[in-house]
């Protein structure tokens, strides 16, 4: 049931520290985003420096790191609440067109995608409201059209191509349509998240032969796979987001006087600190153990599953704590509290729910 | 980073499998009870079988009758023992002991006491908490006098788990009077039977009897059975206390795997309706949800096992994890006793019993686990002051 420590030959000690080239990456990434964390040019400054060509193959210009690093990234990005597509195309989008895509898809997009300078939405659920590639409702007929929707996309806006998980004569497909194909709309969709999210609508849409990625087939577990990489991103993210939470909350307690002192030397308050620093530390080390599986190319489904299933309750538990310590001011637009709390919310929806994670588990342990 | 055992502590993992294959638990009798915190019962023929192996002593220096293996070593028999409920209860104690005796024992703690550690013969009762010291543990009132070669020890302990059953008392008095309220503390290793030593059974609210109270009246013992250094006992239980923590609760997570698996198996096999309670959606998702709880658990006692095995220092990460570990533990035996309805109150070999009647024992057991080795409450001020830097509560006295 325990699926992280594995049997595995040889290796070396168990380890939860980054090596010290992923420290490296960590401190770099905190130090540019507590520069330009707020900076309109954010993803061409993240483009510079390579970020969105982490998991791309260096034959299309990227710089072949592992999902292990984009991780470490991504907590950074959470803990600082930065905008941007970055898990949308660079994590997701990125991962299905290396799982599935033809070699022409493959050279068409990648350099671009490596680069920063394009980038692809992907879009999953629709009607069902699942994340499940076994549960799209959205289907191509059988002279080629598609009519219809899928929700909740994020990038829609600025990619140039969206991926979309399809039924094709009732199988599980992936098709990569242009988003200037007549027929094809966006339609932002108002919601409480600070991330713009839309609609992606299909008015009768021509689908060509050449828009499909590889046939899934039997390998419809390769783009499970890639949908994972996007699950762990999200978890990330939270992990991130919930650090910083935390750290706010800390200092705000050490800082705060009320009654003659800090209300931080409140055992009410102290408690509830402590709650958090649990919350965060045992999400993390599920995100770690299942991005390393991942990492090593060893099946992690479950591995991803618990750790979103976990952070996705746990990060915001400590979102809703700490609006608790922080009172009134908490409550307002300008204290950063209630961005990362909907990043948290955002996330944990995205590339599947805890519904969605909780079956893989439930199946995994073992319950009929 | 890496996530996965070496080839060496794979290797043992199924040495101990093997072990456990040809020894079924049910050859092993029970002298104590099983208190639920995932090391079975007190069983000193099961302790003699792990000594009879060597693996009480594997991980001591050789120049101590060890192997010196890598601490991970112990990890792997652990969760190997805790996974197939075998009845190790005193093992944690011994080793602890073990490792103060080899750090600053004595000669004669060292001839006398480690062998018989090593073989499974030797197992501890620690007598810290009083009737008045609790969590404020520096209240407490036995003490011992200076008497030539021997310290006269008098006072009163209780809670102390398996003291009836046990071969030596760790007993924590005071021996002298100081300024500082923490100076002046010594620990001593009392052998039971020693004159002047009364030890009476607490029966629980199990039905059984897991702690006893022992009183001691003029109790002699050789100055060479002090542990540690005279005067500084409480510093050295402090510094203890952490990996205390840590080893008292290690084996949870694959305890409560073990526990969880038994559940999934009757949830399949048991039949709500037209359909298996497995696929009813409420039972379905909270058992799901407990396994990522039980998952998380065992990572963050991994986490502080790397800094343990490191020398890294340890703010606040046993202190997490021991509370985690004892909430998740609460948090499953309730989810069991729902899961079986009407007869989850049944008890061990009572007629209809499900799950040999055991998740109503762990339900009533686990209700003692936030409150022994640590609260809950002291733990989480100890993980805010020590852990986050947060101001301490203002204290009396």
């Amino acid at each position: 049931m325990a699926s992280a420590f594995r049997p595995s030959l040889g290796g070396a000690d168990v380890d939860f520290r980054p090596s010290s080239a992923q420290q490296l990456l960590i401190a770099t990434a905190r130090d540019f985003l507590s520069k330009h964390g707020d900076d309109a040019r954010l993803w061409s400054a993240m483009s510079e420096l390579g970020w969105p060509g982490l998991l791309v193959p260096a034959e299309y210009g990227g710089s072949a790191g592992s999902i292990l690093d984009v991780v470490l990234l991504v907590e950074e990005l959470g803990r600082a609440a930065a905008p941007g597509p970055f898990v949308a195309s660079a994590v997701v989008a990125t991962s299905i067109l290396l799982a599935a895509g033809t070699a022409e898809q493959r050279k068409r997009h990648l350099p671009g995608l490596a680069s920063g300078e394009r980038t692809v939405a992907v879009a999953v659920l629709d009607d069902g409201g699942s994340f499940d590639p076994a549960r799209v409702s959205l289907a191509v007929t059988a002279d080629g059209r598609l009519t219809g929707s899928k929700l909740f996309v994020e990038a829609a806006d600025v990619a140039e191509a969206v991926l979309v998980v399809v039924r094709v004569d009732g199988e599980p497909a992936v098709l990569l349509i242009p988003t200037d194909r007549p027929g094809v709309s966006r339609l932002p969709l108002e919601t409480i998240g600070t991330e713009p999210v839309f609609e992606v609508a299909f008015d009768d849409v021509r689908v060509a032969a050449g828009d499909r990625l590889h046939p899934l087939g039997a390998d419809a577990e390769r783009l499970r796979t890639a949908l994972n990489a996007g699950a762990l991103a999200r978890t990330a993210e939270m992990v991130g987001a919930a650090q910083r939470v935390l750290e706010l909350a800390v200092e705000h307690a050490r800082t705060r006087v009320q009654g003659g002192r800090p209300i931080g030397g409140y055992q009410a308050i102290q408690h509830a600190c402590a709650d958090l620093v649990r919350d965060v530390d045992a999400s993390r080390g599920l995100l770690y153990a299942a991005a390393w599986r991942l990492a090593e190319g060893e099946p992690a489904g479950t591995d991803v599953a618990l750790a979103k299933a976990y952070a996705g309750e746990a990060c915001l538990t400590v979102a809703r704590r700490g609006h608790q310590i922080f009172g009134a001011i908490g409550y307002c637009d300008e204290h950063p509290l209630h961005i990362l709390h909907k990043r948290i919310l955002a996330a944990s929806l995205d590339c599947g729910d805890a519904a969605l994670h909780l079956e893989t588990v439930a199946q995994a342990i073992g319950l009929r | 980073m890496e996530f996965a055992f070496t080839a060496a502590e794979t290797a043992f993992a199924d040495e101990v499998r093997g072990f456990l294959r040809d020894n079924p638990l049910d050859r092993f009798p029970l002298d104590g009870m099983d208190a639920g915190y995932g090391s079975g019962a007190h069983s000193r023929a099961f302790m003699r079988a792990l000594g009879e192996r060597g693996w009480i002593a594997m991980c001591w220096p050789e120049a101590f009758g060890g192997r010196a293996y890598p601490m991970f070593f112990k990890l792997v028999l652990f969760e190997e023992l805790a996974r197939a409920g075998a009845p190790f209860g005193p093992l944690a104690g011994s080793w602890q002991t073990a490792d103060a005796i080899i750090e600053y024992g004595s000669e004669r703690l060292r001839r006398e006491v480690l062998p018989a550690i090593a073989r499974g013969d030797a197992t501890f009762w620690q007598g810290y908490s009083e009737p008045d010291a609790g969590s404020d543990l520096l209240a407490l009132k036995t003490e011992a006098r200076r008497d030539g070669d021997e310290w006269v020890i008098r006072g009163h302990k209780i809670w102390s788990s398996h003291a009836g059953i046990a071969t030596h008392g760790l007993v924590f008095c005071r021996t002298s009077r100081e300024a500082r309220r923490s100076q002046g503390f010594s620990m001593f290793v009392v052998p039971n039977g020693t004159p002047g030593m009364d030890v009476r059974p607490i029966t629980s609210l199990t039905g059984g009897v897991y702690h006893y109270e022992v009183f001691l009246d003029e109790v002699r013992v050789p100055a060479e059975l002090m542990l540690g250094p005279e005067g500084q006992g409480f510093q050295a239980l402090l510094n203890g206390l952490d990996s205390d923590r840590f080893w008292g609760r290690f084996y949870k997570a694959p305890a409560l795997e073990r526990v969880l698996r038994r559940l999934v198996e009757f949830a399949n096999a048991t039949r709500a309706g037209d359909r298996p309670l497995s696929r009813d959606p409420v039972v379905r998702r909270r058992l799901a949800a407990m396994a990522t709880e039980i998952a998380a658990l065992r990572l963050l006692f991994y986490r502080a096992a790397c800094l343990i095995r490191d020398g890294a220092p340890i703010g606040y990460e046993t202190a997490v994890a021991k509370v985690y570990a004892d909430e998740t533990g609460q948090k499953l035996a309730r989810l069991g006793m729902d899961v079986l309805g009407p007869w989850a109150p049944l008890r061990a070999g009572a007629r209809h019993a499900r799950l040999d009647g055991e998740i109503s024992h762990a339900y009533l057991t686990s209700l003692g686990h936030t409150i022994a080795g640590g609260t809950a409450e002291v733990l989480r001020t100890t993980v805010a002051v020590r852990g986050l830097g947060l101001p301490a509560e203002p204290r009396r006295g």
